[in-house]
């Protein structure tokens, strides 16, 4: 009996660098990820399989559409780098078994890594960034380039191998109950400090005032505001928004549209006033 | 302050290299270069004003704080956002002689730049219908079995796209429309109502941001108390967001090792049915 395939390292790690580099630049409509995933897998194929009709056959695997949080989603790559090695070995693997998997995984990953990643350590990293370039300093910016990119890079390879060596357990841990709990534990995070840049940020103020015949303010509304709890106004506009495109499905453009028609009107009746000088 | 050829060149090459889905591969391109602060960054130091450059960029960031593409639909193009939107801004504050420092100038930004982004979005689906082309060419070669040629269609093909849509578009606005700004600020008065709006909608916009990235992380009323919590602790007690942070990892600790506790008995209490000897380890 033949000796086991086995996938080498270098050309695992060269199916991660395509993945890591391509999985969206020929992104269509139609087909958003399947180039990038063609590419990464290309490698594998070439090195498992030395006849054209074998490599073209396993190819044909991968035409399937697929997209998912690309970041994160590079686990599944990892596990089918796994599960196209067990197919050359001759396991009970097929078209079927893989493209069933991928299309399983595709939602949940995306899920689970759109609001831990691009809704969580994303806005995290920058929110502290934010306060870093505060006042035009570069301080920020850069801190922000090297911590995201060291973090995508080795998280990405991290999941890569962990993916390709675990298999579906890898994914189980993700979904399982422990990352849940662990994923429930990260939102706290994501949600307090993105509180904390609304707050620090974000600004709504009124300039709404009552006057007296002497031309004396006796009431400045945006100082009531603040005696009931500061950044009040910011956090209703907030939630307005929110509860638009959370509640009521209304896209964030017509939002954005209807806070000019705010602004236009609360402008008009004096409520805004940016206080504008030359 | 005007803006060269050449330098409405790179910040075209920037364009090309950030949008999502860009040439710069996502993590380096559309996650680095195409975030707002970063653009700001680079557009400082293409235009040689750092400064109004970043000011631009963090006022910008809070508009698109959490940029998520569920499924490829964008409302904003973060190549327009980043890289005409910016150097725009950053030409409107030195023609109107704002200073950069002043809260007006970064609500200017805001509005400037978020007026450019939503209209960017044609360049988005420009792009990804082009790709269509390309990704044709592949499914030929693949039928074929010949394979390299992916890496043609993959990494080399769509830079033809991003020339027609990133590229050109940045160049053309940037060059045309820094004169243009110029002009329409020179005939808008500050005082005057149009102007006040746009402001005032400045100041507004950034709550849109938040709100995208809330709908991201409450599924229901009792998720808005973390929310409010790290809101409380900047609005009110004046921490910094390292603070926030390091607050709220207590938190975090607190419902992770609840959750487990959860999760334990849930199994613990699953094992009795089967198993009666495991009570003593209860």
């Amino acid at each position: 009996m033949a000796e086991r395939k086995k996938i080498s390292k270098k050309t695992l790690t060269k199916s991660f660098h395509h993945w890591y580099y391509g999985h969206l630049t020929c992104f269509s409509q139609e087909h958003m990820q399947t180039f990038g995933y063609l590419t990464s897998m290309l490698p594998i194929v070439e090195e498992l399989y030395d006849n054209k009709e074998e490599q073209k056959e396993a190819m044909q695997t991968y035409t399937a559409f697929f997209n998912t949080e690309p970041q994160l989603g590079t686990i599944v790559v990892g596990v089918t780098a796994g599960l196209e090695e067990a197919r050359a070995n001759g396991d009970s693997v097929d078209d079927e078994t893989i493209n069933g998997m991928r299309a399983g995984l595709m939602g949940p990953i995306a899920g689970i890594g759109d609001s831990l990643i691009v809704g969580t350590l994303i806005p995290v990293l920058l929110g502290i960034a934010l306060g870093l370039s505060n006042g035009g300093s570069p301080v920020g910016a850069i801190f922000y380039i090297i911590v995201w990119n060291l973090l995508a890079y080795f998280g990405m390879k991290f999941a890569y191998f962990k993916g390709y060596e675990l298999g579906d357990k890898a994914v189980e841990f993700l979904v399982g109950p422990q990352g849940q709990a662990i994923r429930k534990a990260i939102g706290i995070v994501g949600g307090m400090v993105i509180g904390g840049v609304a707050a620090t940020w974000v600004s709504v103020k009124t300039s709404f005032q009552m006057k007296n015949s002497a031309g004396e303010a006796f009431l400045v509304l945006q100082d009531q505001f603040d005696a009931v709890y500061p950044g009040l106004l910011t956090g209703i506009f907030i939630v307005f928004c929110w509860w638009l495109m959370a509640k009521k499905n209304i896209s964030p453009i017509k939002v954005m549209l209807l806070l000019v028609v705010i602004a236009f009107v609360g402008v008009l009746v004096g409520f805004f006033n940016p206080g504008l000088s030359y | 302050m005007t803006i060269s050829w050449l330098q409405a060149a790179l910040l075209g090459l920037f364009a090309s290299l950030s949008s999502m889905p860009g040439m710069g591969g996502s993590s380096i391109g559309n996650y680095t270069l195409g975030r707002p602060l970063v653009g700001g960054l680079v557009c400082g130091l293409i235009l040689g004003d750092l400064k109004t450059g970043i000011i631009c960029g963090v006022a910008m960031q809070l508009v698109y704080i959490a940029l998520v593409t569920p499924g490829g639909t964008v409302s904003a193009d973060v190549r327009a956002v980043s890289y005409i939107g910016i150097p725009l801004a950053m030409v409107a504050i030195h023609a109107q002689g704002i200073s950069p420092d002043s809260a007006d100038a970064a609500n200017l930004a805001k509005s400037m730049g978020t007026l450019v982004g939503t209209v960017g979005t044609v360049l988005f689906y420009g792009t990804a219908t082009l790709n269509l082309a390309w990704q044709h060419i592949g499914w030929n070669a693949v039928e074929k079995g010949d394979f390299k040629k992916l890496y043609m269609v993959d990494w080399g093909l769509p830079w033809v796209s991003h020339f027609v849509f990133s590229f050109l578009p940045t160049l053309i606005m940037c060059k045309l429309g820094a004169s243009a700004v110029t002009a329409i600020q020179a005939a808008l008065p500050m005082d005057g109502l149009a102007m006040k709006t746009l402001f005032t909608v400045g100041s507004l916009l950034p709550c849109v941001g938040i709100a995208i990235l809330l709908k991201q992380i409450v599924d229901k009323v009792t998720d808005f108390v973390p929310f409010f919590v790290g809101f409380t602790l900047a609005a009110s007690l004046g921490l910094n967001l390292v603070a926030c942070a390091v607050v709220s990892l207590i938190f975090a600790l607190l419902f992770y090792e609840i959750d487990m506790v959860k999760i334990k008995k849930a199994s613990a209490g699953a094992d009795l049915d089967f198993d009666d000897d495991d009570e003593e380890d209860i």
